[in-house]
Parts: C-alpha cells; sequence; structure tokens
C-alpha cells in the first residue's frame, strides 16, 4: 500500500478533518500540570516557612495582616502524550459506527483511529511531543513510533492511521509492557482498545504506568449493539480473530447481556484503579466529541 | 386395583412422542455466520445461559412428551380394576347366613373394650340384624362354621325371626373354621339355585379361605353371590404356646416352653406350668411383637408323670391360653423281686443276676431310664399296688399260696408277673394256689441231659414277636448259647389268643410262655435265673432279656398308660387291648362323654387340657394332651375371601374406573402448562434483553 492509495488518501483525509473538527472545539492555552512549581499562574497560599523563596512573599499581605504568607504558582510542563492503538481483528466489527465517511466504515476501527488522530491532533497543536504505538492490525508502517513534536510527527501519525487495518491480536498485555518500558516518566498514555482479552491477563501489566506516575486514560471504544446483543436471528458467530463457531440466538444471550457486561466493566475498573486511571466508554455510534472532552478533562 | 389397557395397540403411537424430541433439538438450527468482536462477552453469556437451558427447556420438552404420552394412553382406553369389591346391584333371592363360630372368633374386639365384646359376639349381632332386615317373603338359612360345620335351621326358611333366634343362640366353639364345608352346606341349601351366601367371619389364617377355592367355583357355577362381611379386631394379636417339652435339667426336669405373640405389641405374661400332681410353677415369659420366645422352667426332680399344662394370660385370646403336654414318669420305675430261694452264697441265689440285670448301674434309680428293683423274701411281701410296682418276678418261690390272691388282683389290673422256677417249686402247691395266673399247669421238673454232658441249646426267638422286636438288630443269635441241664415241663397244652409259648428249647420243650389275665400279663419261666438249671445269667442275652421283660410287661398295662394327643372338636380315638372293663374319660372338669368300642374309647373333646381314659380304681390307661388349633390361634388376617372369590369370578367382583377421560384432562393440562411455561420464559428474555444501563464512564479509583 502506498500514500497514493485513494482509499488510505480518503481516510487520511477524513482523519485529519475530523481531528481538527474534534479539537477546535477544546479552545486554546497550555495544560496544568500537576505539580505546584514557580510560575506565572497562581495556585494559592501557603504560610512562610524558611527557606521559601522571598520573592515570592506576597508583602502586601504581610503588611496588612502582619503575616508572612508565599505565593504558590502550577507549574508549566513539556506533557508527551503516548497513544496506544489497538488494531486487532475484532476491531474491525460493528456497523454503527457514527464515522462512516471518506473510507472510514463506522467500525471500532474506525471509531479508534478518530479518536487517536485527535488526540495527536490536540497534542500537536500544543505543542506537546506524541508517541504511537499499533497492536495487532496488518499494513502498519510504525508499529511504534517514538514521542516526537512538530507538523511532520503528526503527519506520521495521521498516515500510520490511515493505512493499517484491523488484524490479528491485540495481545494487551505485552504491548502494555512494552509500551511501559518506552514511555517518559510523567507522561500521559492513552490506550484506545476494545479491550476484548481477559482483564486478568492485561491488567496486571497496567502497574508499570503507575510506578512511572503516568497518567492512564483507557478509552473502551465498543459497538452498542455488540454489547446488547441486538444482532438479529440466530446465527453462528465467530471472533474474526479465530476461534470456534459458537451457535446462539440473540433472544437468549441478550437477556444476559447486561449482567456480564457489568461483571466484565466491574472487572477493568477494579484493574484501572491499581494505577489511577481514566476509564472512558466509547461507544462506536456516539459523537466523540463527549467523548474526548471527557478524556481530555482536567489536562 | 389393576390399571388395564382395552385397546393396548393404540400405544403404538407414542411413536408420536418423538416429534417433540425431534422439534426440541432440531429447532431453530443456525445457518448463517455472523462476525462478532466481543467473543469474550459472549463466552461468558454461553456459560451462563447453558444453565438456564438446563432448567427452562427440559421442563418444556418434558412437559410437551408428558402431553403426547397422555394422549396416547388416552387412546388405549385405560382403566383401573379394583378385584374383590362387591357388586352394587346385590341379587335378589334366598340368602344363606354363615357365621363363624370358630376359636379365632373369641378374640376381643377392642383391648380396651369389654372383656365380652369378641369378634363373635359382634358377628352374631350383625348376623342377627342382617338376618331381621332381608325383605319379607325372602327364604333364608344359618349355617355355623366353626369346629364343624353344621346348619343351625335344617332347610331355608321364610321365618326370619326364628332363624334369627337360632343365629342368636349360637355359642362360642373352640374348633377350627370350616369355611369351604360351611359353603358346601349353603350351596346344598340353595338346592343348585342362585342366592346369596353372606358370611361373617374374621377370615383369619392362612388355610381356611384358600381351602374354600372349590367350593368358591361352585358356587360361582351355580350364580351364588358371595358376600363376606369380615369381622375385624382394632388390634390383631394373640399369644400362644407352640410347643412344650420336657427334658433333663439341672435339678430334675425342665420343661422348654415356645411362645409366639402374632400382636402389634410386645407382652410380659405369667407362664404357670401345671404338673399332673397339681404342682404350679410360675415363670414370667417376654415375647416380642409379632416374634417368639422361648422360656424354660425348672420342675421339681420326680413326678408321676402324665399330661401337664402350661396356662398364660394374654390380653387377646383367652380361647388358646391353655397348652397340654406330656411329662413322661420322671424316676425309675420300681420291680419287686421276691427271693424264694436265698442261696447261701451270692451267686447261688436268683436275685443276685436279677438285681444286677434289672440295676446294673446301681439300686441308686435315675432318670436316665432302667428300673428300680425292691428285693423281699417270700414270707414278707409287701402290699402290691400297679401304681409302685409295675412288675413282680416270683424267683423259685415254694409256696405262692400266702399272696397268691393278691398277686391275681395286681395282675388283672394290669400288673405285670414274671414266674421263674427252680428247686424250690412244686407242681402242685403253684397249680392250686396260682392256678388263675398261670398260663398253663406246672408237671415236673425233668433233666434233660446226663451229669457232665453240655445242656440243651435255646432256639433263637422269633423277633417278631413283640418281646423279642428289640433283638432284631442284634442279639438273637446269642440265645443259642444259653443252655438247660433241667426244665419244668408243662402240662399239654395249645397256644391260644391269650397263651403262647415265646421262647423254647431247640427239643421243643417250652421255655417261656405268656399268658394274659384281665388287663396284665404274666411270663412263665420254666427255667432258673440262677446257674443251678442253665448258663442264662452268663449269657450276654441275659440283661438284656430281663430289662425288655420289665419294658414288656410294663410298657403296656402299666400305671402311666399310652399316650395320645388331640385337638378340641376332633375324635380323639384311643386303642386298648382290653375294653371289658367300664372305661371312662376325665377331664380336669370332670367326666367326659366317651364311647367304647371293640378297638378302644372314642370322645370328642371340648376344651384344651389332660385327658385320662381309666377304669374306676385303676391306673389310667392312656393319657391324652388336647390342645386347640394351632392355626385358629393365628389370628392375623388371611387373604380375604372376596379376593379369592374375585379371582374365581372376576367379572362378578370387581369394579371399572375408565380412565380415558381423566387422561385427556391431563393432556390438556400439560399442554397447557407447557405453554404457560414457555411463554414465561420467552417473557423472561425480553425483560432481560434491555441495554446495559449508563454505559457512561467514570474514573475507576
Amino acid at each position: 500500500m502506498t500514500i497514493w492509495d485513494p482509499t488510505v488518501v480518503a481516510r487520511l483525509s477524513a482523519l485529519e478533518l475530523q481531528a481538527r473538527v474534534l479539537v477546535s472545539g477544546f479552545g486554546t492555552g497550555g495544560h496544568r500540570s500537576r505539580r505546584i512549581s514557580a510560575n506565572i499562574e497562581f495556585a494559592d497560599y501557603k504560610p512562610y516557612t524558611p527557606g521559601d523563596p522571598l520573592r515570592d512573599l506576597d508583602w502586601r499581605i504581610a503588611a496588612r495582616s502582619d503575616r508572612l504568607v508565599v505565593r504558590r504558582h502550577h507549574a508549566e510542563d513539556e506533557l508527551a502524550v503516548h497513544i496506544l492503538v489497538d488494531a486487532s481483528a475484532d476491531m474491525s466489527t460493528g456497523t454503527s459506527g457514527r464515522y462512516l465517511a471518506g473510507g472510514l466504515d463506522g467500525s471500532k476501527w474506525s471509531t479508534a483511529a478518530v479518536l487517536a488522530a485527535t488526540l495527536a491532533q490536540w497534542a500537536a497543536r500544543r505543542g506537546d511531543p506524541v508517541a504511537l504505538g499499533v497492536m495487532g492490525g496488518e499494513a502498519v508502517r510504525w508499529r511504534w513510533l517514538p514521542a516526537a513534536g512538530g507538523r511532520a510527527q503528526l503527519a506520521r501519525v495521521h498516515r500510520v492511521l490511515a493505512e493499517a487495518r484491523p488484524a490479528g491480536r491485540a495481545q494487551l498485555a505485552g504491548a502494555l509492557l512494552e509500551l511501559g518500558a518506552r514511555v517518559r516518566r510523567r507522561s500521559l498514555v492513552v490506550v484506545i482498545s476494545d479491550l476484548m482479552e481477559s482483564p486478568d491477563t492485561w491488567g496486571p501489566s497496567l502497574d508499570v504506568f503507575g510506578e512511572r506516575q503516568c497518567d492512564v486514560r483507557v478509552v473502551h471504544v465498543h459497538d452498542p449493539k455488540e454489547w446488547t446483543f441486538e444482532l438479529g436471528d440466530v446465527g453462528r458467530f465467530f471472533s474474526p480473530e479465530g476461534g470456534p463457531l459458537v451457535n446462539a440466538d440473540p433472544a437468549d444471550v441478550a437477556a444476559q447481556m447486561p449482567e456480564v457486561v457489568g461483571a466484565y466493566l466491574a472487572e477493568v475498573r477494579t484493574w484501572l484503579a491499581r494505577c489511577r486511571g481514566l476509564h472512558v466508554l466509547a461507544p462506536s455510534s456516539d459523537d466523540l466529541s463527549a467523548v474526548a472532552a471527557q478524556l481530555l478533562r482536567g489536562v | 386395583m389393576t390399571p388395564v389397557l382395552l385397546a393396548p395397540l393404540a400405544l403404538a403411537l407414542g411413536a408420536l412422542v418423538a416429534g417433540p424430541i425431534l422439534a426440541h433439538f432440531t429447532r431453530r438450527r443456525p445457518t448463517r455466520r455472523v462476525p462478532y468482536g466481543a467473543m469474550l462477552l459472549l463466552q461468558r453469556v454461553i456459560e451462563r445461559h447453558k444453565r438456564r437451558r438446563r432448567l427452562y427447556d427440559p421442563w418444556v420438552l418434558l412437559l410437551r412428551v408428558l402431553a403426547v404420552l397422555a394422549v396416547v394412553v388416552a387412546v388405549a382406553r385405560p382403566e383401573l380394576q379394583f378385584p374383590g369389591v362387591l357388586p352394587d346391584d346385590a341379587q335378589s333371592g334366598p340368602v344363606v347366613v354363615l357365621i363363624d363360630d370358630s376359636l379365632s372368633m373369641d378374640l376381643i374386639r377392642s383391648p380396651e373394650g369389654p372383656a365380652d365384646a369378641t369378634l363373635f359376639t359382634t358377628a352374631r349381632q350383625e348376623a342377627v340384624a342382617f338376618i331381621r332386615s332381608l325383605p319379607d317373603g325372602v327364604r333364608v338359612g344359618a349355617v355355623a362354621i366353626g369346629g364343624t360345620a353344621r346348619p343351625l335351621v335344617p332347610d331355608l326358611s321364610t321365618d326370619r325371626g326364628s332363624v334369627a333366634a337360632e343365629v342368636a343362640e349360637l355359642r362360642q366353639g373352640r374348633g377350627e373354621t370350616q369355611l369351604a364345608d360351611g359353603l358346601g352346606l349353603a350351596r346344598r341349601l340353595l338346592a343348585g339355585g342362585g342366592g346369596r351366601v353372606v358370611v361373617f367371619s374374621d377370615e383369619a389364617g392362612s388355610v381356611a379361605v384358600p381351602q374354600a377355592r372349590d367350593e368358591l367355583g361352585l358356587l360361582s357355577r351355580q350364580d351364588v353371590a358371595l358376600e363376606p362381611r369380615p369381622v375385624r379386631a382394632t388390634e390383631v394379636g394373640n399369644l400362644f404356646v407352640t410347643s412344650a417339652v420336657y427334658g433333663d435339667g439341672l435339678e430334675g426336669g425342665s420343661v422348654r416352653v415356645e411362645l409366639s405373640n402374632v400382636g402389634p405389641r410386645d407382652v410380659e405374661v405369667p407362664l404357670v406350668v401345671r404338673l399332673p400332681d397339681g404342682t404350679e410353677i410360675t415363670a414370667f415369659a417376654e415375647v416380642p411383637a409379632g416374634g417368639s420366645a422361648t422360656e424354660t422352667v425348672t420342675v421339681p426332680e420326680v413326678t408321676d408323670g402324665g399330661v401337664a399344662l402350661v396356662e398364660l394370660d394374654d390380653p387377646w385370646l383367652k380361647a388358646d391360653d391353655t397348652f397340654a403336654f406330656h411329662l413322661p414318669r420322671v424316676g425309675a420305675g420300681r420291680v419287686l423281686v421276691v427271693d424264694g430261694d436265698p442261696g447261701p452264697t451270692p451267686t447261688a441265689s436268683e436275685v443276685y443276676f436279677l438285681e444286677r440285670a434289672l440295676a446294673p448301674w446301681g439300686t441308686g434309680g435315675g432318670i436316665g431310664g432302667g428300673v428300680l428293683p425292691d428285693v423281699t423274701a417270700a414270707g414278707h411281701l409287701p402290699e402290691l399296688d400297679p401304681e409302685t410296682h409295675r412288675v413282680v418276678f416270683l424267683a423259685n418261690v415254694s409256696d405262692p399260696t400266702p399272696f397268691a390272691a393278691e398277686l391275681l388282683a395286681f395282675v388283672r389290673q394290669g400288673g405285670g408277673l414274671v414266674i421263674s422256677l427252680g428247686d424250690n417249686v412244686t407242681a402242685d402247691r403253684f397249680n392250686s394256689a396260682l392256678g388263675g395266673l398261670l398260663p398253663v399247669p406246672l408237671r415236673r421238673p425233668r433233666a434233660l441231659v446226663a451229669v457232665g454232658e453240655a445242656g440243651v441249646a435255646t432256639e433263637p426267638p422269633d423277633v417278631a414277636l413283640p418281646l423279642f422286636e428289640p433283638f432284631a438288630r442284634g442279639g438273637r443269635a446269642a440265645f443259642q448259647g444259653v443252655a438247660w441241664t433241667r426244665l419244668f415241663t408243662l402240662e399239654p397244652f395249645e397256644a391260644t389268643e391269650d397263651r403262647s409259648v415265646l421262647l423254647q428249647t431247640t427239643s421243643g420243650l417250652p421255655l417261656l410262655v405268656e399268658g394274659r389275665v384281665g388287663r396284665g400279663r404274666v411270663l412263665l419261666f420254666t427255667g432258673t435265673v440262677d446257674l443251678d438249671w442253665g448258663n442264662l445269667p452268663l449269657q450276654s442275652s441275659f440283661m438284656p432279656l430281663v430289662q425288655r421283660i420289665v419294658s414288656y410287661l410294663g410298657g403296656a398295662t402299666a400305671g402311666d398308660g399310652a399316650r395320645l394327643a388331640g385337638q378340641v372338636g376332633e375324635v380323639v380315638s384311643v386303642p386298648l387291648v382290653d375294653t371289658s372293663a367300664p372305661l371312662e374319660v376325665h377331664s380336669a372338669r370332670g367326666s367326659t362323654a366317651a364311647r367304647v368300642t371293640g378297638d378302644g374309647v372314642v370322645f370328642t373333646p371340648a376344651e384344651a387340657g389332660a385327658y385320662r381314659v381309666e377304669t374306676p380304681g385303676a391306673p389310667p390307661l392312656a393319657w391324652v394332651a388336647v390342645n386347640t388349633s394351632p392355626a385358629e390361634s393365628d389370628v392375623r388376617l388371611g387373604p380375604p375371601l372376596i379376593q379369592l372369590a374375585a379371582e374365581i369370578d372376576p367379572e362378578r367382583y370387581q369394579r371399572r374406573e375408565p380412565l380415558t377421560v381423566w387422561f385427556l384432562l391431563a393432556a390438556a393440562i400439560l399442554v397447557a402448562l407447557q405453554a404457560a411455561l414457555a411463554l414465561l420464559v420467552e417473557q423472561r428474555r425480553r425483560e432481560q434483553s434491555t441495554a446495559p444501563e449508563d454505559v457512561g464512564g467514570d474514573h475507576a479509583a
């Protein structure tokens, strides 16, 4: 596949367009760090203790109240954004997706790609370095793009997302561990996946991000019809990743699905809690602006 | 109750059951293949859903299969047949009432009720009421079936009052239920026509009802309807003695009593063993419900023999609480030996050899057997009593005149007398003094061989004779070793029924002659019982011969008499040799009516207990232990009469209940149930098929 593949070009254009549209709604300005440090933006006061810089003393308060307090400011940092996107075969399913234009087929992968491109666009716009990792998939030009800033990096990210097609298995546990080895301390790690591997297998791998004090945010992409099993009449269901055929009557399965999904989500959140991660549900049928806003809230 | 299918071929439609089964397993087989990206969730659902399918779908399938089966069975026209049910349409016509007055009917109706309220009184009351309730003009008869089946009125009568009165006069009997005979009598009273036979009985035991099968068949062919009216007790039970056997014991004798309890609860009752001499020994027996027990009672060391009784007191059936059994004469029989020739040395005396032959283990007596010889001189003969001495030996007595009359009376009363001769005996004195006792008059002593020669041998006896029966097993040839040098000769005589030669020499001289006098016997021995005239005491045949003579003379005519067993209500026949003397039958209640025939005495005991056949003033000739029928003591319910009647004539004695409608109804209910269950399952599916709530995310932490 080349850059001149019309499908890829169309998809790339659609991705960039969607990313720009979504990012334009976020406004401008730097992002706040969780760290408190000397800087411009006021944070709060604290009583003076010996050793505090005298230039931070608020003389006005000292003159008025005869108390010594120092002013504290939010620190401003360069925030590396590491995006790990799932391109496994399971991501190719789903037909109720919102993003259908320009080569996007409404699958879970379309949703994931748009969201990843949006994040990259947002980071580039802020001047922050962006890294990209792709789990599974085929026609993946670069499986790991190291963190870098600038428009060239953004173009690379968009190109990878446009060219990649869902295939194979995600191998979440291994991918998370590999990302953990590459990620900078105090980075923003965004995992975009349908998480269709047992949480017991990949959950422990999240600990590496906790050790590196990373801000982990997991975007859980899913097709609502898959979770409610509104899939028509009885059929022989199979996973694109392989495995046995399963005869199932949606009428029977749907009755049980809410309880199973509930238990499954509880498992996912339990594992995320260990690294203080954020779990964001991303139904493929919904507009991603709300998802992106929830994802970037507080950054 | 028997389920029957009138159209069993319709069961072939059962193959239809395969329909819902096939439908169940083939329904909704998927054909389209659907890619699914959340297989992790689907597999979890499948694991849970399998359990639900196991719960619901098999029930639906089962209900459908049962519905089909119910329809199939309904097509096969099922019905329930209740055998042994009286037909609703009771026949009109003559009626014969059978009332059971056997021993088992004496069972009290209820342990808490009055003691005189027995099954019999209830049956009698019901029978009377039934007869009185019959319509006017109906001919009715009555038959009692206890002991011996007998009509209470000679023929069928329209006078219900008189028939009812006869039934009301009937008294409880002690015999066995004779149901078959009673049905036969009823059949004859009905004279080949139809009618009804109404039976008031407890139907107890396992014998009476099955024995009536043939008569029931005849009644059925005669178109006679049987109407059993069983009379039941609220608590069926009985405690009774099944056997009592005398045996040796540590302190004398013992009586081993076997008891059986057919009642529903354990009982502990006093057990009294009453000996013929009036001695009472009381013990307590504990018998488990439905089981048996053995009680051993020690009795005194010496008793007179006869018939003893075991008496108990149980709460159900009193009529069989006495059990009679034979008690042997405990202790040694006594033989009086009259020594007519006390010799200068022990071996010169007949008594020396007789004593050792009679009591080889000594003169201490004992239960183990043998006799106890009393030796006396001819001048000191004690008073003779057959109760004391069974046999008297006159051994070479010179002059029996002083006690000849006493001996005659003794023998006539049944005593045994053995006369052995010798040098002291003179023919004239004996012939004159004992003329009424001697089987043959004596003639004179005669030397058989010259001095120094061997004696004349004894001819082996005829073992067909009762006296020599024991020698058939061995010892007969030993008589050939007995040799005689001298014998008393007898006057010529011819053998008759009362006089016969039992033993003789090879030369034909009589050695032992038997004669009968009155009820006793006399054995005349023409030799000596010492070594004067022969070598008999030294031969191996001597001791068994003497022992056998004593038992032979004492066995048939001695004081304890013959021993027989009888049953209440049945004829007891006592064979007797001599029926010329007046004979009576006595029990504890007094004299019993008896009939003397040429062969003995015949009587029918009405109560259990000890019965004696005797001549007034003489020892009993026979003891009869009379008991009630053990079959009657087992009061447990046997096979019902109506059930037997139904086996013989099933069409008449069964009720039919068609079940087709019920099966169709069941099929409809099953169809409705399966439909409801299927709907319920479907509804639950729909209710739970909603999307997960609140798909929005949040911080897990």
